[in-house]
This record gives C-alpha cells, sequence and structure tokens, in this order.
C-alpha cells in the first residue's frame, strides 16, 4: 500500500509539530488546519485518505468538523485524536463518524498503525474504548426496555463481545486473531461490526453520552 | 456549518438546496430560504404566503410544515427529525398530537365558537408551533424569543416585571368578565350564555398553554444569570486546583530534574490525578474512601505505576460494593500486577476488570518476556501464596498463561455469592 495522506487538525501548534516530526517519513502529510471551519473547507479541498482530528478545539470541536463533513466526503476517514478518554467524547466523535480513538499520549508506531488500519478500511479500538462499548452495551440494560431494543443494532453477538473483551484485555488485532483461532480479517470484520453499532444504535446509554457532551 | 450558501438571496440566481435562512428569518426563515432558493425578493415571496393564509389558512399551514421539515441553512438536522428521532419522542409528539385533536373536537361538540373553513389548518398550525418550540435548536429558540419578547402585548421591551405582569392578569380578568356580560346581554338568558361559557374558558386555557413558552423565556433569563455565577464560582475551584496539584508538581520536577526516574514518575502521577478530576469527577471525589471494586483498582493502578515505573492500562467494566471476597480479588490482582511490573521487563501492564451477573473477573496482562512456571524456584512463592492459595480460599480460580518471549496473562475469577 502507497503512503497514505493524512491531514491534521489541532489547534496547538506544539502537538501538530509533534505528531509531524513523528509520522515524517512513513506518511504522506498533505495539510493542517487549526480550527473548525478551515479544515473543513482544507478537507473538502484536498481530499485525503485520513484524518487526524483533534477532539478538543474552540467552536465545537472535533465534533463540529465531522458534523460538517457529514455525508459530503464518504472515503475521508477520520481517527479522532484526544488527551481525553472520558467516555462522553469518545462516544460523541464515534458517532459523529469517526473511524477510530486513540489518546495523544499513543506512542509514534501505534500511531501509525492506527493510521494505517483506519486509511484501509478498519475501525481502531483501544482497550478503554472496548470496555465503555461493553459497558454501554450490557446485558442488563438490555433487559430493562427489551420492547425498543432492535437486535441488529442495539445487541452485541457473543462473538463480537469476545473480541471486544480480548481488545480490553490489551490483546491486539493479532492477538485476538491467534486467541480466538479465527482470521485477522474476521477480527476486522467483528470490529468494524461493533463500530457501525456504535455510531447507530439508539440505546439511551449512548445517546445520553453524545448529548450530555458539554464538557470544555 | 455551510460555507457556501449566500445569507441574502441573489435576484435571479436560484440555488440549491432549498433550507431556511438565518440572516434574513423573520419567523421561521421559510420565505427567506424560499428566496434564496428561487433567486427572487424575500417581500414577494412574504406577499404571496400572506395571500395563501386568507385561502382557508392553506399558507398559515405551509408555513410551518416546511418550518418543521426543512433544516436551517446552517444546521443538519429539520425540526420534524430532532423530534421523531428518538423513538420515545416520537411517541410523547403521537400523544400531544391525539391530545390536540380530542381537545378539538370537545370544542366542536360544545360548540365553540367555529372559524369555519379556517379551524383545520389553524389548529394544525397551532400543533405545528408546539413541535416547533419542543424541536428547535439552542440558536433558533434564541431567535424566537427576542421575537416574542418584542412581540406585542405578550411582552413589550422592558416591561417583563411583576407589577406589568399583574397588571396584565386583572386587565385580562376584566376583559373576560366585560366579554361575559356581552354574551348574556346578547343571548338573553343564561341556558343559553353557559355553553359559550365553557367554550371560552376552555379557549382561554388553551390560549394560556399556547403562551407557556413566553413563560419559559421569562424564567430562562433567571437561570441564565444563576448559571454565569456558577461559572465565576466554577473558574475559581479550577484556578485553586490547578493551584494545589500541578503547579506544586511543576515546581517539584523543577528540583528534581537531575533524576529522569523522578520526573517521570512526578508526571504520571500528576497527569493520572488531572485526568480523573478533569474527566472522572466521581472516582475524583470517592477515591479516599475506596469503596467500591474499580475504586480499589484504581487505587491499585497508582500504586504499582509510583512504586515499580510502568505504565498501567485498567480499563473496567461494571462495578460493585467491596466485601471480603472482592478485596482479596483485588489484592491477588495486585500481586499479579507487581509480578508483572517486577520480572516481565514490559513498560505497560495491562488490567481489565468486569463485574458481570454471575463472576467478577480481572485480568493482568503483559506483553514482556514470559516465563515457565515449572522453572520458578521454591523459594519464590508469590504466586503460589499470594495468588493462588488466597483466590482459592474466596471460591475464586487462577488460570496462568505465559509464552517466552510474547508475556503473561493471569486471570482471575471470583463467583458473584449472591
Amino acid at each position: 500500500m502507497s503512503q497514505p495522506r493524512v491531514f491534521l487538525v489541532d489547534d496547538h501548534e506544539l502537538i501538530r509539530s509533534g505528531i509531524r516530526s513523528e509520522l515524517a517519513g512513513a506518511v504522506d502529510i498533505v495539510g493542517e488546519a487549526d480550527e473548525v471551519e478551515a479544515a473543513v473547507e482544507m478537507i473538502l479541498e484536498r481530499n485525503p485518505d485520513v484524518v487526524l482530528l483533534d477532539v478538543h478545539m474552540p467552536a465545537g470541536g472535533g465534533v463540529a468538523v465531522l458534523r460538517a463533513l457529514n455525508g459530503r466526503c464518504p472515503e475521508v476517514r477520520v481517527l479522532a485524536l484526544s488527551v481525553s478518554d472520558a467516555a462522553e467524547d469518545v462516544i460523541a466523535v464515534i458517532r459523529a463518524g469517526a473511524r477510530g480513538y486513540v489518546t495523544k499520549n499513543i506512542s509514534g508506531p501505534d500511531l501509525l498503525d492506527a493510521i494505517y488500519r483506519v486509511a484501509a478500511g478498519d475501525a481502531v479500538f483501544s482497550p478503554r474504548l472496548a470496555g465503555f462499548v461493553l459497558d454501554a452495551f450490557s446485558l442488563e440494560g438490555a433487559q430493562l426496555e427489551a420492547a425498543d431494543v432492535d437486535p441488529d443494532l442495539d445487541l452485541l453477538t457473543p462473538r463480537e463481545r469476545q473480541v471486544l473483551r480480548l481488545i480490553a484485555r490489551g490483546y491486539s488485532y493479532r492477538d485476538v486473531a491467534t486467541e480466538l483461532v479465527i482470521s485477522p480479517k474476521t477480527v476486522e470484520s467483528h470490529v468494524s461490526s461493533v463500530l457501525r453499532k456504535l455510531q447507530l444504535s439508539n440505546r439511551h446509554q449512548l445517546s445520553n453520552w453524545a448529548s450530555e457532551r458539554h464538557l470544555l | 456549518m455551510n460555507i457556501t450558501t449566500p445569507s441574502r438571496p441573489v435576484i435571479g440566481t436560484p440555488h440549491r438546496p432549498y433550507r431556511r435562512g438565518v440572516e434574513n428569518a423573520i419567523l421561521g426563515g421559510v420565505c427567506g430560504g424560499l428566496a434564496i432558493r428561487l433567486g427572487v425578493r424575500e417581500r414577494i415571496v412574504r406577499i404571496l404566503f400572506c395571500l395563501g393564509a386568507l385561502v382557508a389558512g392553506i399558507g398559515l399551514l405551509l408555513y410551518v410544515v416546511l418550518w418543521l421539515c426543512l433544516p436551517r441553512a446552517d444546521e443538519s438536522d429539520a425540526i420534524a427529525q430532532r423530534l421523531l428521532g428518538p423513538r420515545r419522542q416520537l411517541r410523547r409528539v403521537l400523544v400531544g398530537l391525539v391530545a390536540i385533536i380530542v381537545f378539538g373536537l370537545i370544542l366542536q361538540a360544545l360548540g365553540a365558537p367555529s372559524l369555519g373553513a379556517y379551524t383545520l389548518p389553524i389548529w394544525l398550525s397551532l400543533v405545528g408551533m408546539i413541535g416547533v418550540w419542543r424541536g428547535a435548536s439552542p440558536d433558533e429558540r434564541r431567535h424566537l424569543e427576542e421575537l416574542a419578547k418584542s412581540a406585542p402585548i405578550v411582552g413589550v421591551p422592558g416591561s417583563r416585571t411583576k407589577r406589568s405582569f399583574y397588571l396584565r392578569v386583572i386587565l385580562g380578568a376584566i376583559l373576560v368578565f366585560a366579554g361575559l356580560r356581552v354574551l348574556r346581554h346578547f343571548g338573553g338568558a343564561w341556558y343559553v350564555a353557559s355553553p359559550a361559557l365553557v367554550g371560552t374558558l376552555i379557549l382561554l386555557a388553551g390560549v394560556a398553554v399556547g403562551l407557556a413558552p413566553w413563560w419559559l423565556a421569562t424564567l430562562s433569563d433567571l437561570t441564565g444569570e444563576r448559571r454565569e455565577r456558577v461559572r465565576v464560582e466554577e473558574r475559581a475551584n479550577v484556578a485553586a486546583h490547578l493551584h494545589d496539584s500541578v503547579l506544586q508538581t511543576l515546581t517539584l520536577i523543577e528540583r528534581a530534574a537531575g533524576d529522569a526516574e523522578a520526573v517521570t514518575r512526578l508526571a504520571r502521577n500528576q497527569e493520572r490525578e488531572l485526568r480523573a478530576w478533569l474527566f472522572d469527577p466521581e472516582h475524583a471525589s470517592s477515591r479516599d474512601l475506596a469503596h467500591s471494586y474499580v475504586a480499589q483498582l484504581h487505587e491499585m493502578e497508582a500504586e504499582v505505576e509510583n512504586d515499580w515505573g510502568v505504565k498501567v492500562e485498567l480499563v473496567t467494566v461494571g462495578d460493585l460494593e467491596l466485601n471480603d471476597d472482592v478485596v482479596a480479588l483485588v489484592a491477588a490482582g495486585r500481586e499479579a500486577a507487581i509480578n508483572a511490573a517486577q520480572w516481565s521487563g514490559a513498560s505497560t501492564v495491562s488490567i481489565y476488570a468486569e463485574v458481570e451477573p454471575a463472576t467478577v473477573s480481572l485480568f493482568i496482562r503483559d506483553q514482556g518476556s514470559g516465563f515457565n512456571l515449572a522453572a520458578v524456584p521454591s523459594d519464590r512463592r508469590g504466586i503460589e501464596l499470594s495468588i493462588r492459595q488466597r483466590m482459592e480460599r474466596h471460591g475464586g480460580t487462577v488460570a496462568l498463561k505465559s509464552i517466552i518471549g510474547a508475556g503473561t496473562e493471569v486471570e482471575l475469577v471470583l463467583p458473584r455469592s449472591s
């Protein structure tokens, strides 16, 4: 695979230059922006493969960028980047359309791995995010409002649950595949399916998280 | 945030798509938006809508329907979409619709003054307006509130004091009374007037309900003030906290600049504390008591990170109250985590804790050197004593998996007693 074309969005110059130097040579950085409107305009214009998007920015933050892009460039994939891994932030950006989520203390090689994974169309789940999903899709919640549950969107399959549990335990996708005796591609398709549910499900735990997000 | 949509119509140049106007909106921006869409003057569109409203109220109804169904130019969702999105909301809308229709039928049955062909469109528009109010975005609501405050009778600017409110109520009561006298006079006898009286009362109730939004607007002004005060206090709290924790730590780091390990430890410690304070206020405040499984684990995470200089990645799903068994589980987990930090050589230890209906489990994993369990010298009894025997005493199980060169995972499972 050729080098993915990456676009950086972060309001801190220091962070942008840090990321730039860490990714130098491994990806093709096609541009950067430090605020929401410029980011939207330039992303639409340059059509990168992957957008590295800061979650906390003035004027609506990463979620505002995702909403503005919504549907206008489906081939651009967004990887959210943040200092916080608070549930409401994670869930909000994922539901707004991000394909993955990493925290800023991620190591250079791990970030690169995440970028390549997102560029290939896969989802990036950190252990913490896997834990949130297991929490939000807990079985106890499902029993409470069985009438309202859409099994295709609101419930995880036992296999997806297994995969998420292993990711939460710190397994890489490859380790998960070995442990469950399935191919890495199958692991990725399970994770993508969980991501879809996370974005589309109406479970109230998720919508609560998304709507209560007025932090920072 | 649609950058390309013009805020005023460009005469002669139609513009897609049709969105409600923001800059050129008087009420909902329906006419302004249509003017932009068609590339004509707003005034022409407005006059046409007003004329339409004279034709049995059709123009009015059309306006409200468009208001509900079209997104504003600076928003992605229409009011109707927002209202109908969550299923529970949809149910509420349907109930409201039925209630309004029943209310209308009752009025009809009681013989309230009918407006002829206008009745239905006006009722439906009223329902629509309630929908608009419920589903409006904060921006749009602010616009409507401002409009309401400058509207005659309801809120002459500067008249939103208690006295003018009482004045209005008294004035209203006098008007109602006078109206009743007139009704009686024309009806000639009380038995003719009483249905009209009931009808009028119900109508008044309806008007009162209709005016509720303006009430809310007044109330929200008050809460706004309160919120401002809370914000100022909050800021003071933040400043105090940053001073006590972050600045202190920075000073310590400056002093320990030569000692890389100490600096890392201080920074990591501060990071964790700040993170907990910013994003997880519940755990931060209950940390001292540590009366739950998750709180104990957070404590253990901090301890292992501080004492052994490794990064601990803790993920928890669910929580439960502490009891002897859970305390033992955490103690066994601590032993396993310390083993990983001490012997594996890995820089990160992953801990995953899950509370399920029947079991509580704890996984401690590192991607370090791994070891051969059989080759552990017999004087190193940590695993045997602190982990396996402790778990077994409390009815739990231990599974240990280690691959040389790939790492170790310890799985601790405890059944939940009732």
